[in-house]
C-alpha cells in the first residue's frame, strides 16, 4: 500500500508519515500542490492524505484535478477550517474523507485503514481478550465464565475499546464515537463512564484489563505493565 | 402622520414663518392703501373747497345766500358729486348746506359742526372725519369782504371702506390658502428631497456582516446627501476589507495553530505509548499533554466564536423539541450527576418545537447541565424544565449549588470571565463555555438569561421566539432591546414566564432564587 502525503507543514508531514511507515505503509511525501499534482501524475498510489492550505496550487484545486485524472483514489482531507460548509463543498468536490487539525494520530490511522477497506476491526461476532469476552450479536459480556451487565453507553464504550485491542483511544475518539460532539471538551463524562465501566470489568478480577495512558486516553490490553509499544 | 418627523416638523416651521410673514404684509397692505386713499381723498376735498373759497373770496360784500348756493351748484354740484358743503358766515348764520348726495351715503343735516376748540386756535385748515356719518370733512376758514367764512367740505368714505373691505375679504381668503398649499407643498417636498436617505436606509437595513457587498444607491446631484452617500459606502467598503481580512485571519491563525497542536500532541503522545519513558516522566509527558488538550479546547472555542462573531457559523435548521432534547441529554448526563451525588430531574417537561441547530442546542443543553452538576454539592439537585406560550419557547436549568455572586452577574457570559480563582481551578475549563452558549443562543434569536442566589442555587434560562408566530421577529427583537438594558432584573423572568408552564412550588422557589430574597434553600418539587 502506498501513500502520498501533501503537506507543507515539514514537521507534521515527517510525523504522519512515520506513524503511517510503523503501520507498514509505503509513505511519499510532497510539500507544495504541484510536487503533489507531479506525484499522483506519476505513481499510482492507493491513498492520498492531502492538506487543503498548500502553496503553490491549493488542496482544493489539487482535489479537484486528481478527481478529473483519478476519479477512484481514495482521498482525505487534512484541515484546521471546521466550518460545516467547509466541510460539504470538499465532500461535493471528490474528499472521502475529513479529518479537523488538531486529530489523533490513532484517528488518522483508523480512517486510513478504513479508506483502504483494511479495517483493523475484528469482524468476528466474539471478541476475546484475556479471559474477557464480548459477544457482538447478543451484546453479552462475560468474563471468566461470569456474566457482567453492562448499561448501554458502557457496552458501546467497551466495545469501542476492544475494537482495536492495545491500542490507545484519545478522549476525543471516544467522544465521537460513543457520544458526540456536543460533549467534546466540556465534560469529563468519559472518566466516568470508564470508572463505572471499571468497576464492573475490571474491580472484581486481579488482572486489570483497561489501562489509563495519562494525558492520551483509555486502552484495553492483557498486559500488566503499563507501557507496551502498540 | 408623524408628528416628530423631520418633513412635519419643517413644514409647521415653515408654514408659521410663512403665516408670520403674509399677515405682516397683509397689515401693511391694508394701513399702507388706507393712508393712500384718505390722504388722495384729502387732496381732492382741498381742492374742491378752494373753488368754493375761491366763489366767497371774489363775491360781492352784499351777496346774497341764493347767489352762494347758485355758485357752489354751478361749480360744485356736491348732490351730484355726492359731497358735502356747507357754508357758515360768523359767528353763526348758516349761508348754504348741500343736499343729499346721489349714493344717499351719508345725511347732510345730521353732520355735526366743527370742533369749538378748533374754531378757537386760529388755524386755517382742519380736517376730520365724521364717525357716525363716514364722512371726511375738510374745513377751512376765510375772510372775505362780505365777512369771515367757515366753508366745510366732506366726501363719503364709503368708497374706501368698500375697497378695504374687499382687500381684507381677499387677503383673508387667499393668505390661508396659500399658507396651505405651501405648507402641504413643503411636507411633499422634504418628503421628496428624503427620499434617497429612505432607500439608503433600506438598503443599509438589508445589510449584514455576510452580505457587505450591497452598496448604497448614490444620487448624483451633487450636494451634501451624494456626498454622504459616497462617504457611507466607502465606509462600507473599509468595513468588508477589515472583515475580509479578519476572515482571513482567523483561516490563517486556525491553521497556524492547529498545525503545531497536532505535531505536539501526536509526538508526545507517542513518546507515552512507547517504553523508553517510563514513572516520573511519563507523568510529566501525560501533565503537559492534559495542557496539550485544553489549549486545543481552548483555540477550538475562540474559533468557533470568532466565526459565530463574523457570521460565518453555519446552522443547520430542524425542527426540534427542546423536551425531547433536554430529556435525551439528561439521561446522558445522568451518570455524571450520580457520580457527583446530585440528583438529575427532568419531570417538568413541555413539549415545545422550535426551529435550530440540534447539535448547536445540545451544546448549549450539555454546558449549563455540566455547570449546573460541577457547581453542586453532594446532596443536591439539577432539574431541567420546559415550558412554552405563544410567544415563547422556554428551557431552564435549575441547580440548588452555590450559586453566583450578584456583582459577578452581567460578566458571566463574557469571554474568559472566572467567579472566582477557586472555581476556575476546579472547573478547568477555559472559560468560554458560556459565551459559546451565548452565541449559538443568539444565532437562533434566542436569548439567554440567569439567575442566581449565592448559597441557594441558579436559573439558566433559555428564551425562544416561537416558530411560525408572525410577530415573532419583532417580539424577539424586542425583547432583544429590552433584555439588553435589564437583562438581569427579576421582572424579565416574569415577563416571559409562560402561565401556568412551571407548577407553582417550582415557580415561587424560582422567583425567590431570581429575586435575590429567598429566606428559605429552594427546593425542587
Amino acid at each position: 500500500m502506498r501513500l502520498l502525503i501533501v503537506e507543507d507543514d515539514r514537521k507534521l508531514a515527517d510525523f504522519v508519515a512515520r506513524g503511517l511507515r510503523a503501520e507498514g505503509f509505503a509513505v511519499d511525501l510532497a510539500a507544495d500542490g504541484r510536487a503533489g499534482r507531479d506525484h499522483v501524475d506519476s505513481y499510482q498510489y492507493d491513498l492520498l492524505i492531502l492538506d487543503l492550505m498548500l502553496p503553490l496550487i491549493s488542496g482544493t484545486e489539487l482535489l479537484r484535478m486528481v478527481r478529473r485524472s483519478n476519479p477512484t483514489l481514495p482521498v482525505l482531507i487534512l484541515t484546521a477550517r471546521d466550518a460545516t460548509d467547509d466541510k460539504v463543498k470538499h465532500f461535493e468536490a471528490g474528499a472521502d474523507d475529513y479529518l479537523t487539525k488538531p486529530f489523533d494520530f490513532a484517528e488518522l490511522v483508523v480512517r486510513v485503514k478504513s479508506l483502504l477497506r483494511r479495517t483493523p476491526v475484528e469482524r468476528t461476532d466474539v471478541i476475546l481478550v484475556s479471559n474477557l469476552e464480548v459477544n457482538r450479536l447478543t451484546r453479552q459480556v462475560c468474563r471468566g465464565g461470569q456474566n457482567i451487565e453492562l448499561t448501554g453507553k458502557e457496552y458501546a464504550l467497551l466495545e469501542y475499546l476492544l475494537s482495536s485491542p492495545s491500542r490507545v483511544f484519545t478522549r476525543t475518539m471516544i467522544l465521537e464515537h460513543v457520544w458526540d460532539q456536543s460533549f467534546e471538551g466540556v465534560t469529563n463524562i468519559v472518566d466516568v463512564y470508564v470508572r463505572h465501566l471499571r468497576r464492573k470489568v475490571d474491580d472484581p478480577f486481579p488482572v486489570k484489563l483497561i489501562h489509563t495512558v495519562r494525558g492520551v486516553g483509555y486502552c484495553v490490553r492483557e498486559a500488566q505493565q503499563p507501557a507496551e509499544a502498540e | 402622520m408623524n408628528y416628530r418627523s423631520l418633513a412635519f416638523r419643517l413644514s409647521l416651521w415653515y408654514s408659521l414663518l410663512l403665516s408670520a410673514t403674509f399677515a405682516l404684509v397683509g397689515i401693511g397692505m391694508f394701513y399702507g392703501l388706507q393712508q393712500y386713499l384718505r390722504s388722495s381723498l384729502r387732496d381732492s376735498l382741498r381742492r374742491r373747497s378752494a373753488q368754493v373759497e375761491q366763489i366767497l373770496d371774489q363775491s360781492r360784500p352784499d351777496i346774497s345766500d341764493a347767489e352762494i348756493s347758485d355758485a357752489i351748484n354751478t361749480r360744485v354740484s356736491p348732490e351730484f358729486n355726492n359731497r358735502f358743503v356747507r357754508v357758515t358766515r360768523e359767528p353763526a348764520t348758516l349761508n348754504y348746506r348741500s343736499g343729499p348726495p346721489a349714493d344717499r351715503s351719508f345725511d347732510p343735516k345730521a353732520v355735526p359742526p366743527i370742533a369749538a376748540e378748533w374754531l378757537n386756535s386760529g388755524v386755517g385748515r382742519h380736517t376730520v372725519t365724521v364717525p357716525d356719518q363716514r364722512l371726511m370733512v375738510s374745513a377751512t376758514r376765510i375772510d372775505t369782504p362780505s365777512g369771515r367764512y367757515l366753508i366745510e367740505l366732506g366726501s363719503s368714505l364709503a368708497l374706501i371702506d368698500a375697497l378695504q373691505d374687499r382687500l381684507l375679504t381677499l387677503l383673508g381668503l387667499l393668505l390661508p390658502a396659500l399658507v396651505v398649499c405651501a405648507a402641504g407643498g413643503g411636507y411633499l417636498l422634504v418628503n421628496w428631497a428624503l427620499r434617497p436617505v429612505d432607500r439608503m436606509s433600506q438598503t443599509a437595513e438589508q445589510m449584514s456582516i455576510k452580505n457587505l457587498e450591497a452598496r448604497l444607491p448614490v444620487v448624483p446631484i451633487g450636494d451634501a446627501l451624494e456626498r454622504l452617500s459616497l462617504s457611507l459606502n466607502h465606509m462600507l467598503k473599509r468595513l468588508r476589507d477589515s472583515v475580509q481580512n479578519s476572515r482571513r485571519f482567523l483561516a490563517d491563525a486556525s491553521h497556524e495553530l492547529r498545525t503545531p497542536l497536532t505535531v505536539v500532541k501526536g509526538e508526545l503522545q507517542e513518546i507515552v505509548a512507547g517504553v523508553s519513558v517510563q514513572g516520573a516522566m511519563r507523568e510529566r509527558i501525560g501533565s503537559v499533554l492534559e495542557e496539550v488538550a485544553r489549549l486545543e479546547h481552548l483555540v477550538s472555542g475562540l474559533l468557533a466564536l470568532s466565526r459565530f462573531d463574523a457570521g460565518e457559523a453555519q446552522l443547520e435548521w430542524y425542527e426540534v423539541d427542546l423536551a425531547a432534547l433536554g430529556e435525551s441529554t439528561s439521561e446522558q448526563m445522568r451518570l455524571i450527576a450520580e457520580d457527583r451525588g446530585v440528583e438529575l430531574e427532568c419531570s417538568t417537561l413541555e413539549p415545545t418545537v422550535i426551529r435550530g441547530d440540534r447539535g448547536r442546542l445540545k451544546q448549549v443543553i450539555v454546558n449549563l447541565l455540566d455547570n449546573a452538576i460541577r457547581f453542586t454539592s453532594r446532596g443536591g439537585s439539577v432539574a431541567v424544565r420546559t415550558a412554552r406560550d405563544d410567544l415563547y419557547s422556554i428551557l431552564e436549568v435549575h441547580d440548588t449549588g452555590i450559586g453566583i455572586p450578584t456583582a459577578a452577574l452581567p460578566h458571566i457570559f463574557e469571554r474568559f470571565f472566572r467567579v472566582d480563582e477557586a472555581r476556575s481551578r476546579e472547573d478547568g475549563g477555559a472559560g468560554l463555555g458560556l459565551s459559546i452558549a451565548k452565541s449559538i443562543c443568539s444565532a437562533h434569536g434566542a436569548q439567554i438569561e440567569v439567575a442566581s442566589e449565592v448559597g441557594h442555587g441558579s436559573c439558566f434560562r433559555l428564551v425562544f421566539p416561537r416558530p411560525g408566530t408572525a410577530t415573532s421577529a419583532r417580539v424577539s427583537a424586542r425583547t432583544n432591546r429590552s433584555n439588553a438594558a435589564v437583562r438581569y432584573k427579576p421582572h424579565i423572568f416574569s415577563v416571559a414566564r409562560p402561565p401556568a408552564a412551571v407548577s407553582p412550588g417550582a415557580a415561587s422557589s424560582a422567583s425567590d432564587v431570581e429575586a435575590g430574597r429567598s429566606s428559605q434553600p429552594t427546593s425542587m418539587p
